[in-house]
């Protein structure tokens, strides 16, 4: 019989699995072909981008030339624009302002075919750092709300470049979604006096079956309810609202633990295409004892359908600690 | 310079990006499908299907044999189950109930047709007959407080293999999220302001004009004013009604008509692209609870939305409730507006 299984934090209800076990073979998994052509993310082609606007350099080498490790430029089709002024306004009943906000773009490394999951631990730390320092930088300004930092990989995901790199769009509103995760995790705190996420993680490790991974800082577990087949948390074990005041150390433990999450999703599940999402607390806020940052993987495993955009009801034919028991059994 | 958008009715926000604007055929529409097996919708083939719950059937016709026209069987492979108690209870800190409820087909026609665009107005009469004939048995049962009806065409929409015009009707124990928003939404707008939000909408599409696909006697098509997605298309009732049950008979021709057109108009002007369409109403009604939301009669407005899957969206949407289209509705509408499909 499948359960329907409601969300502690949005309140949202999954539909999950069903008496049939469902066999990795059932997912259909895209097919990464390279396309090859110029890439105006490789080496030798900085002038293909916007200038850039911060990067990880190796001796001496100048600003938007070959030498970078990791390269942060303005996208060069952004969604938002940077200048000007919201100048909200109403007509009639409806609500507009203007698109401002700025949308960037993370080139995690020289290497056009070398995916998070293959690079070296201390590679992906300096895109960790590349998201950090952005964050704060771009908290400066007054008009943002919220910092939203992603990566879709490969076509269905949403990606139109090959080459590895993540993103980061500062908007002037709080989405929806995070609007609801913020209320849904504030209204659980006035009940309890605890954090919601907090909550769960002490009920993960205590079940133990959905965890995947873990070390110093940082838990890797496939959530109770999740929306998506693999679908995957990483969240640090100590309360912490705000991505951007990551320390040091933090950095180097969550750099580890997303690596060996990808790589454990690529060797499972044949290299899917994905999301990953960075959940945080809005630019105002400062310490927000009801709210825990953390990371959402999404696989594209499944095709959403009419009945998912009319609910906002998901459909998940994966029991989630099954999951977890295959990307906890794959050898990596 | 991009525009922000908020939707009126649950406040989502949404980016309108005018700088890379896309035009219908910039949209590649996919239809790569998976090949098609044989057909279990198709008159002559009824035994494929598990017995039918209700049919239109030509006179001395009989069950589960040809003569139908249209037919609704429950799934092959229901995500629901009607059988059961809902069993409602807590594992540790997490809520958990059965996932009981019907899921079931409704097969459009007996002829192998893909598209509901294709079909005749009077056939497309009898699909929305049959969506109001299924719901209200369904409203019998005390266990289910929802009955969506959705249709998914084409693979990339989440269609199946089988190129056999169909929908699908959902009734479930809860009500789901995104309908309890909308609900919430035109609610909260109906407590400030006394009027139903929709029939503001409706009146404000209609004075400006920009928006509006199609203009018939009782219905209005129109792209909404903080879309989603390119080319999103709202049909709905300029008669203010929460219930898409209570349709009267002659609605229901009219509605067909205005559908078929929308659809093939979508289907014209982007190359028969993949698309999803909802029917948003009104929830069942528990008339025995004191208090029990008195007003969703008049603040609550039944409405269809029709999405062409032509982006590529994924997890990041889903995942932030953040969506960004390309294609500001003003242009999609003008399009369709204009197109002609004579």
């Amino acid at each position: 019989m499948a359960e329907l299984r409601r969300d502690p934090v949005t309140g949202r209800w999954v539909i999950i699995g069903n008496e049939k076990e469902i066999k990795l073979e059932d997912f259909e998994v895209e097919k990464h072909e390279k396309k090859g052509g110029i890439c105006p993310f490789c080496p030798g082609n900085e002038a293909m981008t916007p200038p850039e606007i911060i990067a990880h350099r190796e001796g001496g080498s100048l600003p938007n030339t070959p030498g970078w490790l990791t390269r942060v430029v303005p996208n060069k089709f952004p969604a938002l624009q940077i200048e000007g002024d919201l100048n909200k306004r109403g007509i009639g009943i409806y609500d507009m302002s203007n698109g401002i906000g700025a949308h960037e773009v993370i080139i995690e490394t020289p290497d056009h075919n070398r995916e998070i999951a293959d690079l070296y631990d201390h590679e992906v730390e300096r895109i960790i750092w590349c998201y950090r320092n952005r964050s704060i930088d771009l908290r400066g300004d007054k008009r943002f709300k919220y910092i939203l930092i992603f990566k879709n990989y490969g076509r269905s995901a949403g990606a139109s470049l090959e080459h590895p790199h993540s993103q980061l769009i500062a908007l002037p509103i709080v989405p929806k979604r995070v609007q609801e995760e913020l209320r849904g995790s504030q209204r659980y705190f006035e009940y309890r006096e605890r954090c919601v996420f907090c909550d769960m993680i002490r009920q993960e490790v205590q079940d133990g079956k959905r965890i995947v991974a873990e070390n110093k800082h940082f838990l890797a577990f496939t959530p109770f309810v999740s929306c998506f087949p693999f679908e995957f948390w990483i969240i640090p074990k100590e309360h912490e609202s705000d991505f951007s005041y990551i320390q040091k150390d933090e950095v180097v433990s969550f750099a580890s633990i997303l690596r060996e999450m990808l790589k454990r999703t690529k060797v499972v599940l044949h290299d899917p295409s994905y999301n990953f999402i960075i959940h945080t607390s809005p630019l105002v806020d400062i310490e927000r004892e009801d709210y825990h940052w953390h990371l959402e993987f999404m696989p594209k495993l499944t095709r959403l359908a009419g009945f998912e955009w009319g609910t906002g009801f998901y459909i998940n034919p994966m029991d989630s600690s099954l999951a977890a028991k295959y990307l906890r059994e794959a050898k990596i | 310079m991009p525009e922000l958008r908020r939707d009126p009715i649950i406040g989502r926000w949404i980016i309108i990006s005018t700088e890379r604007a896309k035009r219908p055929n910039d949209f590649v529409s996919s239809q790569e499908s998976p090949p098609e097996g044989e057909c279990p919708f198709c008159e002559g083939r009824e035994e494929k299907t598990p017995p039918e719950i209700f049919a239109f059937r030509k006179p001395n016709t009989v069950k589960d044999k040809p003569g139908w026209e249209v037919r609704v069987v429950p799934s092959i492979a229901p995500i629901l189950r009607i059988e059961g108690n809902l069993n409602r209870h807590g594992v540790g800190m997490y809520d958990v109930m059965n996932g009981i409820g019907a899921h079931e087909v409704v097969i459009e026609t007996p002829q192998h047709i893909a598209n509901m665009a294709d079909l005749p107005e009077e056939q497309i009469v009898k699909v929305f007959l049959a969506y109001i004939e299924r719901i209200i048995d369904l409203g019998r049962d005390m266990r289910f407080k929802y009955v969506l009806v959705f249709k998914n065409y084409g693979w990339i929409a989440g269609g199946g293999r089988v190129k056999h015009s169909r929908s699908q009707l959902m009734a479930m124990p809860v009500n789901p999220k995104r309908v309890k928003e909308e609900l919430l939404g035109a609610k909260n707008y109906f407590e400030f302001k006394d009027r139903c939000i929709f029939c503001d909408i409706i009146r404000q599409e209609l004075d400006s004009g920009e928006r509006i696909i199609m203009d018939s006697d009782g219905i209005i098509a129109f792209a909404p004013f903080a879309s989603r997605f390119p080319f999103e298309t709202w049909i709905i009732p300029k008669h203010h009604s929460a219930d898409f049950i209570n349709l009267k008979r002659q609605e229901v021709f009219e509605l067909a008509k205005v559908v078929k057109q929308v659809l093939l108009k979508i289907k014209k002007a982007l190359n028969d692209p993949p698309y999803n369409y909802i029917i948003h109403t009104a929830p069942f009604r528990i008339p025995k609870k004191p208090g029990y939301w008195k007003t969703l009669d008049e603040d609550y407005h039944w409405h269809i939305e029709i999405i062409p899957r032509l982006t590529r969206v994924a997890g990041f949407e889903w995942g932030s409730g953040f969506y960004i289209n390309p294609t500001p509705p003003e242009e999609a509408a003008k399009y369709l507006r204009e197109l002609d499909i004579s």
